[in-house]
C-alpha cells in the first residue's frame, strides 16, 4: 500500500502515542523534513514514503528503544513489562531461548517473597489460631513466630534489593539484544 | 543480504560518513541508500540513539530554500567509538574472508 506524506505522518504519529508529546514532535519533525527535502529534490510523496519503509516497522524500533531507556531509568514492573513486550514485537528469538531460565528465576524470587511475607505475619497467625482454638496459646510457638517474623523482615528487605538488581540486569540484557540486532556490538569479541 | 547484518553495518556506515563531514538527515540518508538498499526510515531512530549515546550532536542551519537543516556532527566520543568499531569490523571481515578463501582452496583440490 503506498501512502502520501500526510497518511505516513498521521499513521506514525498514532503508532507513537505512548511517547511524550515533546519527543514525538521531534521524531515526526525528522520525517516531515525528510519529505520536504525529498519533494524539493523532485521525488513524489509516494516514492519517499515507500523508501522510508512502513510506519509500523519504524514505530517498533523507536518504541523498543524508548521503553528500554525508560525501564533502565526506573525499573518498575510496568516499565519492564512494556520493554519486554516491545522487544518481543521486534522479534528477538533468543529471548524465547532464555525465557525458561528467566521465568525460573522470577518464580524463585516470587517464592522467596511469599515466604518472607509469610514469616513476617506468622505471629499474627499464631494469635489468630489461638483465638479460634481458645486455650491452645503456646508461648513457645509465639516466640518462634516472632523470631521468624524478624527473619522474614530481613528476607523481604534483601529481596527488595535483589529484585531491583534482577530487573536492572534483565533490562540491560534486552538492550544488549537490541544493539545486537540494530548495531555492531561494541564489547563482544566473536 | 541478510537484514540483521545490514543493520549492524548501518551504524558503522553512518559513523564513517560523519567522520568526514557533517551531514543533514536527508543528505545522509541519500548517501547511504545510494550504496546500500535499506528502509531509509530506520536511519532516523539510529541517529537519535547515537545522539542519546553522545556519539553525535546536532545543530540547525538555515538554508536559502526549504526548512532549516538539522546537521549531525560526530563527537570525540563518537570518533573513539568509531575507531573501536572499525578495528572489530576489519578483524571480523578478515576472518570471514580467510575462511571463504580457505574453503575455495579446499574445493579446488
Amino acid at each position: 500500500m503506498t501512502m502520501n506524506k500526510k497518511q505516513f505522518l498521521d499513521q506514525l504519529n498514532s503508532l507513537l502515542k505512548g511517547i511524550s508529546l515533546e519527543e514525538r514532535k521531534e521524531i515526526l519533525k525528522d520525517y516531515e523534513d525528510h519529505f520536504t527535502f525529498g519533494i524539493g529534490a523532485g521525488e513524489s510523496e509516494e516514492t519517499i514514503a515507500t523508501s522510508l519503509g512502513t510506519p509500523r516497522q519504524i514505530s517498533k524500533e523507536i518504541l523498543t528503544m524508548y521503553h528500554l531507556d525508560k525501564a533502565e531509568d526506573s525499573s518498575t514492573l510496568g516499565n519492564v513489562m512494556r520493554a519486554v513486550w516491545a522487544a518481543f514485537g521486534l522479534g528477538f528469538f533468543n529471548l524465547v531461548v532464555v525465557l525458561g531460565p528467566i521465568l525460573a528465576i522470577a518464580f524463585v524470587a516470587l517464592a522467596v517473597w511469599v515466604v518472607g511475607i509469610g514469616f513476617i505475619v506468622s505471629p499474627l497467625l499464631v494469635l489468630i489460631s489461638s483465638l479460634f482454638y481458645t486455650g491452645t496459646f503456646e508461648w513457645f510457638e509465639f516466640l518462634v513466630s516472632v523470631a521468624l517474623s524478624g527473619v522474614g523482615i530481613l528476607m523481604t528487605i534483601g529481596m527488595y534489593f535483589a529484585t531491583q538488581a534482577l530487573a536492572k540486569g534483565f533490562v540491560r540484557y534486552l538492550k544488549f539484544n537490541v544493539k545486537l540486532v540494530k548495531g555492531v556490538t561494541k564489547n563482544e569479541k566473536y | 543480504m541478510n537484514i540483521q547484518f545490514k543493520k549492524g553495518a548501518l551504524e558503522l556506515c553512518v559513523l564513517v560518513l560523519l567522520d568526514k563531514k557533517d551531514y543533514y538527515g536527508y543528505e545522509l540518508v541519500r548517501k547511504v541508500s545510494d550504496q546500500i538498499e535499506i528502509s531509509e526510515g530506520t536511519i532516523y531512530p539510529l541517529l537519535r540513539r547515537l545522539s542519546k549515546e553522545m556519539y553525535v550532536t546536532t545543530y540547525l542551519q538555515e538554508s536559502s530554500e526549504g526548512p532549516s537543516r538539522k546537521y549531525y556532527k560526530l563527537t570525540d566520543e563518537g570518533r573513539t567509538n568509531l575507531k573501536e568499531m572499525l578495528e572489530e569490523w576489519k578483524e571480523f571481515t578478515q576472518a570471514v574472508n580467510y575462511l571463504i578463501d580457505d574453503q575455495e582452496g579446499d574445493d579446488h583440490e
